[in-house]
């Protein structure tokens, strides 16, 4: 408690005595005591600048008024915020903030809920005494998802801030001096971090605004709704604004333990999607000819409940992994009553061999992975994983100098420096697994491991990068390993995940795995995963029973296979509930049920770190769609399973015990000849409402309809890069431009899934073929 | 006595006399009604009708989509949707006044920044139908249009004062 | 069968006579009243409530329409209420305006009182003068704020506008032309104030015109005198105000006990009456007209000779010139601020009260900082005047009733509110 930095010192704010943490700045003080100062430069997660002088204050004895945020408290100081010379001061730079301010206040989106506006009326003089011409700065463009309108800018430099120390990447910054300095992108080009949107946040003033939003509405007509983002199981909170019942915009909502104060773009930008015209509205049934009819809800349910009945134990449902915890609760008593056993929500993954021990949450919660001392990133871009973690493991590189490896078919351009990469073709990460697990020696617990795994790691030899992360995970006090979307995709996640926990247990390590979709941690919890006996997606698509449901699933673009996919839906009666058109469904199913999307209903999701989160409706939802567990509760009375008799869902008890079912023999890990294709799911990709959303698709980081491989495969395959290539794979073959980037791991070829160029070719993550045209 | 003299005065009927004396008089002054509606009352050039949008001289329409006439319309009559119009301007897609909410307190007027919205001094209008009380963007241009000469000559008047 | 001893009766809410929507629930024994019980709320519009959702300014539209027939008044308590709380001190000028609009308030009130009371008792005729009078008032409201009735005229920190340098004026028709052109036009050739002058000159002789009417009139005199009397003592037990107070002979105006606005700076003197019956009530009346006029006249007199601004320069309270929000940054943010925030209002509570035509209007107003008030309260003087119907018509014939609804000067948009 004596450490210099928990030093109390007594200072004096207006009078009021108060004592504040030596080191910290007068700003900090007076915001706990709630004597507000007005600011513009300051943020309390961002370095000090101290450039907008609005904070001055007077301090005694001090000649001249002090900027607030930038002087730190010392004892005995007596700081007066509201004296005649801290208010002249702050009027007089109010003044010069004005100058060069244009007369936008009508016609700007940020009117209303303006910090200039609002302090101009607090801090300012009523009427101008400047009569010359204001400045004119020429707009940039930064992309699809920020406006920005640089005359209004009042050079706070908080976005620049942002970019540089909380997204990293550093992309924008301020040129020229004194009336000529402008905030801008150093060279003419897009923002392209995933936490862009956050600037707009920060922006005290219009400069900065949300594009798709623009002009759509004012501050003063939106209700904030508080709900959480399903686009990863970070769980990030959220308001969504809304107007009479539209989601106008989403902002983010403070939690320390998640998010923080800030917000990834896809929750910010995803729910313009849900206005999108594929949008399902109406229930639809297939009539004698074949063709979908619109009909009213009864008719409906009452075919679905037919289908359901009729395939009875065979009966398969396909279930997003970003559904709530009670629609999979629902789900599984419903399964349950109509004795089949195949149902799963991990439609992107393939091997299933580790189902029991696989983990069920984080063992690091997401406030902690900042604290983290040394991280081993296993197979995950974690910008499109889940970009709030990235966000968290950014900080444990900057606040804590965390040293961070990365095992990666693809060298990433992380918002950190690794320690060090390995880039290898997916087949040998696993070799390099099983060499870390050799560098281990003696020290690896391997009592639980499979003889498989035993065997291969014996016959393994550990290389330098293995033998280095392993020296320094053990060094660590904090170690991390991170498992990422990729690693669980992965052919072998199975074989990935067994040995990873293996590691992770003989480290004393703790161990993270980012399961892909907004609930994946409730999916598992609720029983949305196969039980004991139970089939797994894999195994459902390979033997398909009667019938299928298929819960808010792209049957193109959510699965690891699309063409095994549409195989396997092509047989068998499908009901499907949806919120959004997609071509598979509309061709086989038989029943199109709507439903609301996430931020239109009512329920839960739990997140990484096991938190169960609840969530009311923000939006209306469209036409006659109805929340998930309406349908559920419908369907299971139609088709009289127990358990749907209750009314709203706070009547749903939930006593239901859930078992996953248990560990299988690992399969045989083929040997790869050939090309392997790296099916990366793109950040505005994993989900229906992220790839209806035009603004997502038209920014940098949407996935590129194009085949990438690193130049020296090019020439090893004969290719000529630029040129159109002609893709085979699962009997299919699409025709793609190829580009060479050197990012990518020799033998593989990045060939993004769930986009539709692709949406025909088999599993994202087998061999493909390239041949020239 | 007075007695007396108050039952005679009384008998007389003398102030009801008076009274009639005071409304006869009537018939020789002139009149103070008109002939409505072919003759109209004088109306003061800061008369709060009926609404108006108006337009800039070169055709196009002033409004800028700001709202604040909305925000500060204590009847809460007024409705906007506003947009981003192809040529980069914020621009109303709807602009609704429920005449049967409106007040008719002209605040709507005193907040518009760029004088798009006004109050005409029209306030002889009728309507058929309960829906008709709704009026939409286009009846308010047509409105600014068909009265311009006579809201500007009034603006003009009172700009003194505003 | 049992022998029926009282019956009862209900007056209004559907009688031109109840002023509104009064609901008279009368007991009677032959034509005597033995109980008479007032219902309200039939014009309840919650203003008090819906005031708590709105920036301060945008109540002021609401004032207007509590007592509808003594507009200016109404707004008049709300806005003190809130320069109060802000500690605002307005332009003289803008106080000069105020008494001469708030005695103009009066005397339309009044006009409106005995042309509706003599028509309830009777006297058809005197109606006719009497809103022939209250026109050319209204043409002052319209000609100042642009209403003829709901004027919203005054604002915290002064008043809407300046007064008009010019009035509107007829138009030449096929009938009116000439020399009866020129008569109408006669006031309206020169401002607002002109005009005003005119009508104080020739007001004098027009209510001396309403007492030829009904002073000495037999009937007049039959169907008040002696009816509804309240003592002093009592007046003051029932909370009476304004001209009902007075009329029992007490001399309480709040215009001379705790002036506002300019009251402190013009000369008048406070009329009372001596049995507090109907005919005393009428009298105190008339005579506050005549009081009013002579205040009329020596408010155009001041604002005649002291131009001026009307407005607080305050524009953190009151928005800036059009002129100035159109090229200055500062102005430009202060509209745009408070034509949809509005101000706050430090926390705090006032009572503002104002000798309204009918009594002792208050708005008790509290703030918790916001922009929108967290209480209103107002203070209507008719509710506290209904609620002694029963003790002054008790034992009174059942055409009493209408004398007394009448001398009790009723507006139900104030006590209903």
């Amino acid at each position: 408690m004596n450490s210099p930095e928990n030093k109390l010192v007594q200072i004096e704010i207006n009078g009021i005595t108060t004592q504040a943490q030596a080191g910290s700045m007068i700003i900090e003080a007076a915001d706990l005591l709630g004597i507000e100062i007005p600011r513009f430069c300051y943020h309390p997660k961002l370095s000090i600048a101290a450039n907008c002088r609005m904070c001055l204050v007077d301090v005694e004895k001090a000649p001249k008024p002090m900027p607030a945020c930038a002087t730190p408290v010392m004892e005995g100081m007596k700081v007066f915020t509201q004296s005649r010379r801290a208010e002249d001061a702050q009027r007089g730079v109010m003044e010069f903030l004005l100058i060069n301010h244009p007369l936008d206040c009508p016609i700007c989106d940020q009117g209303g809920e303006c910090e200039l506006q609002d302090q101009a009326m607090g801090y300012g003089r009523s009427v101008s005494r400047f009569s010359e011409s204001k400045r004119v700065v020429v707009d940039k463009d930064v992309g699809s998802l920020i406006q920005t309108e640089m005359t209004r800018c009042i050079h706070c430099t908080r976005c620049v801030r942002f970019l540089d120390e909380i997204a990293g990447t550093s992309e924008m910054g301020g040129i020229g001096r004194g009336d000529s300095t402008e905030i801008g992108t150093m060279v003419a080009r897009s923002i392209d971090s995933e936490m862009s949107g956050n600037i707009i946040d920060v922006c005290p003033v219009g400069a900065l605004t949300n594009k798709p939003f623009r002009f759509s509405a004012r501050a003063w007509e939106l209700m904030a709704r508080p709900s959480v983002a399903a686009h990863d199981g970070v769980g990030s909170n959220l308001y969504y604004h809304t107007r009479r019942g539209d989601l106008m915009r989403a902002v983010p909502r403070d939690n320390e333990a998640l998010n923080q104060c800030w917000m990834s773009d896809r929750d910010r930008y995803s729910h313009f999607g849900l206005r999108s015209d594929a949008r399902l509205s109406k229930p639809l049934l297939r009539d004698a000819k074949g063709k979908l009819q619109e009909v009213d809800w009864d008719t409906a349910l009452n075919a679905a409940a037919g289908i359901l009945k009729d395939s009875g134990e065979s009966l398969g449902m396909l279930f997003s992994a970003s559904a709530f915890n009670e629609e999979y609760l629902l789900a599984r008593r419903l399964l349950d009553g109509l004795g089949s056993k195949r149902i799963d929500s991990r439609l992107r993954e393939s091997a299933f061999a580790d189902d029991a021990t696989r983990l069920e949450q984080f063992e690091c919660p997401t406030a902690e992975i900042s604290t983290a001392d040394v991280v081993l990133l296993i197979g995950s871009n974690i910008h499109t994983d889940a970009p709030i973690l990235g966000h968290h493991l950014r900080q444990a590189w900057r606040s804590n100098q965390a040293a961070i490896y990365a095992l990666q078919p693809r060298a990433y351009n992380y918002h950190f420096e690794t320690a060090a990469t390995s880039v290898v073709n997916p087949q040998a990460m696993l070799s390099s697994l099983l060499s870390m697990a050799a560098a281990l020696g003696d020290d690896l617990e391997s009592a639980d491991l499979p003889a498989q795994i035993i065997s291969a790691i014996s016959s393994a030899t550990a290389d330098e990068f293995a033998q280095d992360t392993i020296k320094s995970l053990k060094a660590a006090d904090n170690p991390l390993i991170i498992l990422g979307n990729m690693a669980n995709s992965h052919a072998n996640a199975d074989f990935i995940r067994i040995l990873s926990q293996a590691i992770s247990k003989s480290l004393n390590a703790r161990i993270n795995m980012i399961s892909a979709g907004g609930n994946p941690t409730g999916a598992r919890k609720y029983g949305a995963q196969p039980a004991a006996d139970g089939l797994d997606v894999q195994q459902m698509l390979e033997n398909p029973g009667k019938g299928w449901l298929l819960w808010d699933v792209d049957p193109e673009l959510d699965f690891d296979n699309p063409a095994a996919a549409r195989a396997a839906l092509a047989s068998g009666n499908m009901v499907a509930v949806g919120s959004f058109q997609s071509p598979l469904v509309t061709e086989f199913a038989r029943v199109v049920l709507p439903l609301a999307a996430v931020a239109e209903s009512e329920g839960s999701l739990t997140n990484f770190d096991g938190d169960r989160q609840p969530l009311s409706p923000a939006g209306k939802a469209p036409g006659m769609s109805k929340p998930g567990w309406k349908i559920l509760r419908q369907l299971g009375s139609l088709t009289e399973v127990e358990g749907f008799e209750f009314i709203g869902l706070s009547d749903l008890q939930s006593t239901d015990e859930f078992k996953v079912r248990d560990n299988k023999e690992l399969d045989k890990i083929a040997e790869v000849t050939g090309l392997q294709r790296l099916g990366e799911v793109g950040i505005y990709s994993v989900n229906a409402e992220c790839r209806h959303t035009v603004a997502l698709q038209e920014s940098q980081l949407a996935s590129l309809a194009a085949i990438s491989m690193h130049p020296q495969d090019i020439e090893k395959h004969g290719l000529q890069a630029g040129a159109s290539v002609c893709i085979r794979q699962a009997g299919e073959n699409i025709s793609l431009p190829l580009q060479a980037d050197s990012s990518i791991a020799i033998g593989c070829a990045l060939l993004p899934a769930a986009i539709t160029a692709t949406a025909t070719l088999g599993s994202a993550w087998e061999t493909i073929k390239v041949e020239a045209k | 006595m007075k007695k007396i003299f108050r039952y005679f005065k009384s008998m007389a009927l003398l102030e009801l006399l008076r009274g009639m004396k005071l409304t006869f008089s009537h018939m020789f002054k002139p009149k103070f009604t008109i002939r409505f509606p072919e003759e109209r009352t004088p109306v003061s050039n800061r008369f709060r009708g009926v609404h108006a949008l108006r337009r800039y001289p070169n055709g196009e329409e002033r409004c800028i989509a700001c709202k604040l006439c909305e925000a500060v319309c204590p009847a809460l009559a007024i409705t906007i949707e506003s947009e981003l119009r192809d040529d980069g301007t914020r621009r109303t897609t709807k602009y609704e006044i429920d005449l049967f909410k409106c007040i008719y307190c002209g605040f709507c007027e005193e907040s518009c920044p760029v004088d798009s919205i006004v109050e005409t001094n029209f306030h002889q209008y009728h309507m058929e139908n309960a829906s008709e009380r709704i009026i939409t963007k286009e009846q308010l241009l047509a409105m600014g249009d068909r009265m311009e000469e006579q809201i500007s000559k009034d603006r003009r008047k009172d700009a003194a004062y505003r | 069968m049992s022998e029926i001893q009282t019956y009862s009766m209900n007056f209004g809410p559907q009688h031109p006579a109840a002023h509104g929507v009064l609901r008279l629930v009368l007991e009677m024994d032959g034509e005597t009243i033995v109980h008479a019980d007032p219902h309200i709320g039939l014009l309840h519009r919650g203003t008090e409530k819906l005031a708590e959702s709105k920036p301060y300014n945008q109540s002021i539209g609401y004032m207007d329409r509590l007592d509808y027939v003594s507009m200016m008044c109404n707004e008049h308590a709300y806005v003190l209420a809130i320069e109060e709380l802000l500690g605002l001190e307005i332009p003289l000028r803008a106080k000069y305006i105020r008494t001469m609009f708030d005695e103009i308030t009066r005397i339309m009130n009044h006009l409106m009182w005995v042309g509706t009371h003599g028509l309830d008792l009777g006297a058809m005729t005197l109606f006719l003068y009497a809103f022939r009078e209250r026109e050319l008032l209204i043409d002052c409201y319209e000609a100042v704020s642009g209403s003829r009735m709901h004027a919203t005229y005054y604002r915290p920190g002064g008043v809407y506008r300046d007064l008009p340098e010019q009035m509107a004026k007829f138009k030449q028709t096929k009938w009116t032309k000439g020399k009866d052109l020129t008569r109408l036009n006669e006031w309206r050739q020169g401002s607002l104030l002109d005009y005003l002058e005119a009508f104080t000159d020739d007001f004098l002789d027009r209510v001396d015109d309403y007492e030829t009417l009904l002073t000495d009139n037999r009937i007049w005199k039959q169907r008040t005198v002696g009816i509804g009397v309240v003592s002093p003592e009592r007046a003051l037990q029932l909370g009476f105000t304004g001209p009902m107070l007075r009329g029992s002979g007490i001399a309480w105006d709040l215009r001379k006990k705790q002036p506002y606005a300019a009251y402190d700076k013009v000369k008048f003197s406070v009329p009372v009456g001596k049995t507090g019956d109907c005919y005393d009530r009428y009298l105190v009346r008339i005579e506050e007209m005549r009081q009013s006029n002579s205040i009329i006249q020596q408010c155009v007199k001041w604002l005649r000779a002291n131009p001026g601004h009307v407005n607080s320069p305050d524009h953190k309270v009151t928005a800036p010139p059009r002129e100035l929000m159109k090229d200055d940054m500062e102005a430009m943010i202060h509209h745009f601020k408070l034509f949809s925030e509005g101000y706050c209002i430090p926390a705090g509570e006032t009572y503002a009260a104002i000798e309204h035509p009918k009594g002792e209007f208050g708005c008790y107003l509290v703030s918790d900082g916001a922009n929108k008030p967290f209480r209103v309260h107002l203070r209507a003087p008719g509710f506290a005047h209904l609620a002694a119907m029963q003790e002054m018509v008790e034992g009174h014939m059942l055409a009493d009733v209408v004398a007394v609804i009448g001398t009790q000067d009723i507006v139900f948009g104030e006590i209903d509110r």
